[in-house]
């Protein structure tokens, strides 16, 4: 393996880790804050980017299609929260419906399957073109959202939210309304989600109808990487959202170890798959051990 | 102890993570060749990145293949990615090959190309079985690129091949246009067709499908309304042609597609462009750019008009019962 090469792809690997991040944090909301399997993902990232797509190319700011992205995504969470809080639809299921839902509501935004957005003619943010700005803009994008996510959930509403994913029972036993928090911890990880899709549909330079397609398998993956890496380390939920993120960059890292090995890009899936699955094994064998290891046993029980 | 050996392990990890950063300044310049280098001695680098797999698509890539190794020989070295079908796979091949700083890029399917057109405003990008470049956004206009992108078009002459429907199946009433949602070169071509159609007072429905799973359902409803069957040159279709068969054939329907691969699985009939001759005249284009020093922005995208030859496939044609006019190559 050539260790410069690999050393020249790791930026363009960082850039899509930063800004997947996003997609990840949002992925985290659910799934960690709300205990609740989400996969609307899969919709709403290529939602965001179409949205985006579509109002640079009518001309509109950039920052401004990046705000009605993130709308268009909690949308997408909204219909989500409503499916499944208002109609009962059990919670993998109503991701699932939204997201086969999005998918025509996509290709209307869009008006075909694939809208490209060159950035020799638009003002784009970022883009594949120029990968240390990209770093950059994305790391500050990242920044930007931890911060304002790490005051939210500190305020009485982001803790009921936490409260709801914790221990529902208990929760609305203590007078919170989980059918809202449920709903607003949708909307605002599919808004992150939407943003996510705004920005990649600009650094891949065109918004494409199943570009969210396996979105959240690595937004899990990036979850779960983020959280045994750091976990131990990281108590701090701010930090456990960077951790997140560092969970996503090594996602891409990854990626771009696999091609430079020279494996065939077929092997892949196997790879993450693998990876992934030892992350997870890894504190649960260490917690067995613990159990039945040399510091305890049955004589000190 | 073990605090300490975590917090020991997460700054060495987050000082690798900076340290990588540095390699962002290498990245921003290129190694650019120096001046006076002659063609002997140089060894081209090229990156061939491929969408997905299909017959069609390889058959592309080994045409470009061959054709650079017969005119450059030893002097030019390979490197094939394959991004199976994903954007993030095609996002991370084209960052590849531009920190690998490769002479050429060679771009196989509408997704590649915006890939690599996004990635890259100087490496010289040859795409290949893209229907139209100028749809795909990655090209000024296709007489004159205008960019570091040109290639070669697979676009079929498609109002030749409802001639060739209604040669092989006059009593065609209404013909089922099927294709994959998601491919914007299908849409372009299934808007040829209609005009085709329409000119030749032949009725027609389009049918979309919008991924492989929808294939069976899809291609059933259409056979229930229509006795004629036409599929373009689409990638998802491509891959899927044993399920258009084993719908299709049973029920007497016959199947138009847009090029070779596609008939020898599934089809009866095609007016069939080779797309190993498409990837052979992408070689031609690229030895041009390398050696000769055409520049991408001037060179209009090509098509491969010539050589058009229609074929079907004996197996179907026996099967469906149907005999073929004069003129049609058989398919092996």
């Amino acid at each position: 393996m050539n260790v410069t090469a690999l050393m020249k792809a790791v930026p363009g690997s960082v850039a899509q880790g930063l800004i997947w991040g996003l997609l990840a944090i949002g992925v985290y909301i659910t799934y960690k804050v709300l205990d609740y399997a989400d996969l609307t993902v899969d919709g709403s990232l290529c939602t965001g980017g179409a949205v985006a797509v579509m109002l640079m190319l009518s001309g509109y700011n950039p920052y401004v299609a990046l705000i009605c992205a993130g709308i268009a995504g909690m949308l997408a969470g909204l219909v989500t929260g409503i499916f499944h809080v208002a109609f009962g639809i059990p919670a993998i299921l109503s991701g699932i419906l939204t997201q086969l839902g999005l998918y025509s509501v996509n290709m209307r935004i869009m008006g075909k399957s694939n809208q490209a957005i060159s950035v020799d003619k638009y003002n784009l943010i970022l883009s594949l073109r120029d990968v240390p700005k990209a770093i950059l803009v994305s790391g500050i994008f990242c920044a930007v959202m931890i911060t304002i996510l790490y005051w939210f959930f500190g305020t009485e509403l982001g803790r009921s939210i936490r409260a709801t994913g914790n221990n529902e029972n208990m929760s609305r036993a203590q007078g919170i309304n989980t059918k809202t928090t449920k709903v607003i911890g949708l909307m605002i990880s599919n808004g992150m989600v939407g943003v996510a899709g705004a920005l990649y549909a600009q650094y891949q330079g065109n918004a494409d109808v199943n570009m969210g397609r396996g979105a959240i398998v690595i937004g899990l993956a990036a979850v779960i990487i983020g959280g045994v890496l750091f976990g131990k380390i990281f108590r701090n939920f701010a930090m456990r959202l960077v951790g997140v993120i560092f969970g996503a960059i090594l996602y891409f890292v990854v990626i771009a170890i696999v091609l430079q090995l020279g494996l065939e890009t077929t092997d892949l899936k196997l790879v993450s798959a693998l990876i992934v699955a030892a992350f997870l094994a890894v504190p649960y064998i260490k917690g067995q051990h613990r159990i039945n290891g040399k510091k305890g046993g049955k004589a000190n029980a | 102890m073990k605090k300490n050996k975590m917090r020991l392990i997460a700054a060495t990890v987050m000082a690798a993570m900076v340290i990588s950063m540095t390699g962002c300044g290498s990245t921003g310049e290129a190694e650019q060749p120096a001046e006076g280098d002659s063609a002997e001695g140089k060894t081209y680098a090229v990156g061939v990145m491929q969408l997905v797999e299909h017959p069609a698509l390889d058959a592309a890539t080994q045409g470009f293949q061959d054709k650079l190794t017969e005119l450059l020989g030893d002097s030019v070295t390979f490197d094939v990615q394959n991004a199976q079908g994903e954007s993030t796979n095609s996002t991370t091949i084209a960052t590849k090959f531009v920190s690998d700083d490769v002479d050429l890029i060679m771009a196989n399917a509408t997704g590649a190309v915006q890939a690599a057109a996004a990635a890259t405003a100087d490496i010289p990008i040859v795409g290949t079985s893209v229907t139209d470049f100028h749809t795909a956004g990655v090209v000024d206009s296709n007489e004159t690129p205008g960019r570091n992108v040109t290639g070669v078009s697979d676009l079929t002459p498609i109002d030749e091949q409802i001639k060739l429907l209604q040669q092989v199946y006059p009593e065609a009433k209404k013909v089922a246009i099927v294709y994959c949602s998601a491919e914007p070169n299908s849409i372009f071509q299934s808007e040829l067709a209609q005009e085709a159609l329409t000119e030749a007072g032949i009725e027609f429905k389009e049918y979309t499908a919008a991924d492989s799973n929808e294939i069976q359902a899809v291609i059933t409803n259409a056979i229930g309304e229509c006795d004629a069957v036409f599929i373009p040159t689409d990638n998802t279709m491509a891959s899927n042609m044993e399920i258009v068969k084993n719908v299709t054939v049973p029920a007497g329907i016959p199947v138009f597609v847009g090029e070779e691969g596609m008939c020898k699985t599934g089809g009866l009939a095609t007016l069939s462009i080779s797309f190993y001759d498409l990837g052979q005249k992408a070689g031609e284009m690229a030895y041009d750019i390398l050696v000769n020093g055409a520049d991408p922005a001037a060179t209009p995208i090509g098509f491969v008009s010539d050589n058009i030859v229609p074929k079907y496939n004996p197996e179907i044609a026996e099967a469906l019962g149907i005999t073929m006019p004069e003129g049609f190559e058989p398919i092996q």
